[in-house]
């Protein structure tokens, strides 16, 4: 299973969204997040972080974590899985950092050319804003530059292993698909996907085409919602002159309420009067 | 009751088709963080950089050459045992929608109207339904009947030409039972326990919108002083009840 090895894919972003943005709620300061996400078709594997077992027997499409990890310095080794340490990797071993109050993603893919490989990808987790949910899709499969369909049409054109690219979209459900570069006949899906309104979500497509066995995995990293701006509530200030005129009558009798819905159900009541007449 | 308030639409209608409808000026009081964001992307861009075998090792045990060592470094003292990590199948987990609301009841208060699903404005405000006799829920916060976080639901307080029922909104009594009447035909019995005004400038989005925590009930509306030159008005009214 060893073949060309230790390789990992710098990590091309074509997308405008701030890389490791501030941490959720959830993360303290200190702390750094990691996901993995085996990805090498027909391979189970065991994952060690720092020399230690991980992962034990971690099959493709799987996604581990999120784990949280004191920020700092790490080694990851992917071995075969009935490896009694990490010291004969398949992939790695690999060494990365992860700041604190950054979010990552490990994968361990295949590369263009269909060797096993590991990529290392830092993911966005700044606020979305309200209304709108993100999307990132990853390149980790063996497979020339693809296009990113949704709903037929390309949202992302000509995505290259190991590539990334973000944007941000309305939340529901799309049918997505992954053609080859300047096509539109799938390779991968249609598949729906939901994106949820203030989260992230990240979508891999992995496998091999030679193998025919692309497929797409999926990650969502939720809590990223931003609030409203406001609650505009009213329109012309008759309210608040109500509210005065019966403040002033009513003066802590707490019939204000009731002078207004009677004052108010008159107005109405005339109105329906003028209109019908 | 149910006849009347189909009159109501009809009289708002008509009003509404003649009058240009100005809503509230926007008042932000989330900046959410662009500052943050730009900071985090310079700093976090030669970190892509560091990246992968052509990179300094960053563990001064790491064989440079990536051969095994044969020694790796000591474990992280805080990394859990592997039965103690989520795996789980890379897909999307659609969860259900949640039934939405459909209608809203508080008693001796002219608020019975009904409920109709809200977004976000072009003025990342939150949409406020322009028929009169209806109010809107936040659709992507929790909806009433979630186990956690706030539903929100609010409406205007006034048109152009009169004033709502949501203006009696801020002399509700703590104690009141509300009503909301949900799509699949339950109905959902909340108890008030606070109604205030707060400053629109100092208003919390964060807790008023908050997805988890205890379950509750936000009813918001504007209140307190018209403020002509801003055309808006200086509070927001918020109710809070809680599930019975």
């Amino acid at each position: 299973m060893r073949r060309s090895l230790y390789t990992v894919g710098t990590v091309l972003v074509m997308g405008a969204a701030a890389m490791a943005g501030p941490a959720s709620a959830a993360e303290t300061q200190s702390q750094a997040s990691l996901s993995v996400l085996h990805a090498v078709p027909d391979l189970t594997v065991d994952v060690y972080v720092n020399g230690a077992l991980t992962l034990d027997d971690f099959t493709p499409g799987t996604l581990a974590g999120p784990l949280p990890l004191p920020a700092g310095n790490y080694q990851l080794a992917v071995t075969a899985a009935d490896a009694p340490d990490a010291s004969a990797p398949v992939i790695g071993p690999v060494d990365v950092t992860l700041e604190a109050g950054g979010n990552y993603t490990a994968t361990a893919n295949l590369d263009a050319a269909g060797n096993p490989t590991a990529n290392f990808y830092t993911n966005d987790v700044s606020p979305v804003e309200a209304g709108k949910a993100r999307l990132t899709v990853r390149h980790v499969a063996a497979a020339p530059a693809v296009d990113v369909l949704a709903g037929g049409a390309p949202i992302v054109p000509n995505l290259s292993n190991p590539g990334e690219a973000s944007l941000s979209t309305a939340p529901g459900t799309v049918s997505a698909a992954v053609a080859a570069a300047g096509t539109t006949e799938p390779v991968i899906g249609p598949a729906d996907l939901n994106l949820a309104e203030g989260t992230s979500t990240i979508v891999y497509a992995w496998g091999s085409l030679e193998g025919g066995n692309l497929a797409l995995a999926t990650q969502v990293i939720e809590g990223l919602q931003s609030t409203p701006g406001a609650v505009p509530g009213g329109q012309s200030g008759l309210a608040a002159q109500s509210a005065e005129n019966n403040d002033g009558a009513a003066l802590g009798l707490g019939l204000g309420a009731l002078l207004l819905a009677l004052l108010g159900g008159a107005a109405v009541a005339g109105r329906r009067r003028t209109a019908r007449a | 009751m149910h006849h009347q308030r189909k009159s109501f639409a009809l009289t708002a209608a008509s009003v509404a088709a003649g009058v240009l409808t100005i809503c509230c000026s926007v008042s932000l009081w989330s900046a959410p963080a662009p500052q943050q964001g730009i900071t985090a992307a310079a700093e976090a861009a030669p970190q892509r950089e560091t990246v992968g075998p052509a990179s300094p090792p960053v563990l001064p045990e790491a064989n440079p050459t990536r051969k095994p060592t044969g020694a790796p470094p000591p474990p992280a003292p805080v990394l859990p045992p592997p039965e103690k990590i989520p795996v789980r199948p890379a897909k999307a987990a659609a969860e259900p929608p949640p039934v939405p609301p459909v209608s809203l009841d508080i008693p001796n208060t002219g608020i019975s109207v009904n409920v109709v699903d809200v977004g976000v404005d072009k003025n990342d405000a939150m949409e406020i339904p322009n028929s009169f006799w209806e109010a809107g829920w936040y659709r992507y916060g929790p909806a009433p009947g979630s186990k956690a976080g706030n539903a929100v639901i609010a409406a205007h307080v006034d048109s152009q030409t009169e004033v709502l029922p949501f203006a009696q909104l801020r002399a509700v009594e703590p104690g009141t039972v509300i009503t909301v009447g949900l799509a699949d035909g339950r109905s959902l019995r909340y108890e008030v326990t606070e109604v205030k005004n707060v400053p629109k400038a100092t208003l919390n989005g964060s807790e008023v919108f908050r997805r988890d925590g205890p379950a509750q009930l936000k009813i918001i509306t504007c209140g307190g002083k018209w403020l002509p030159e801003k055309g808006d008005y200086e509070d927001n009214v918020v109710l809070t009840a809680l599930p019975l």
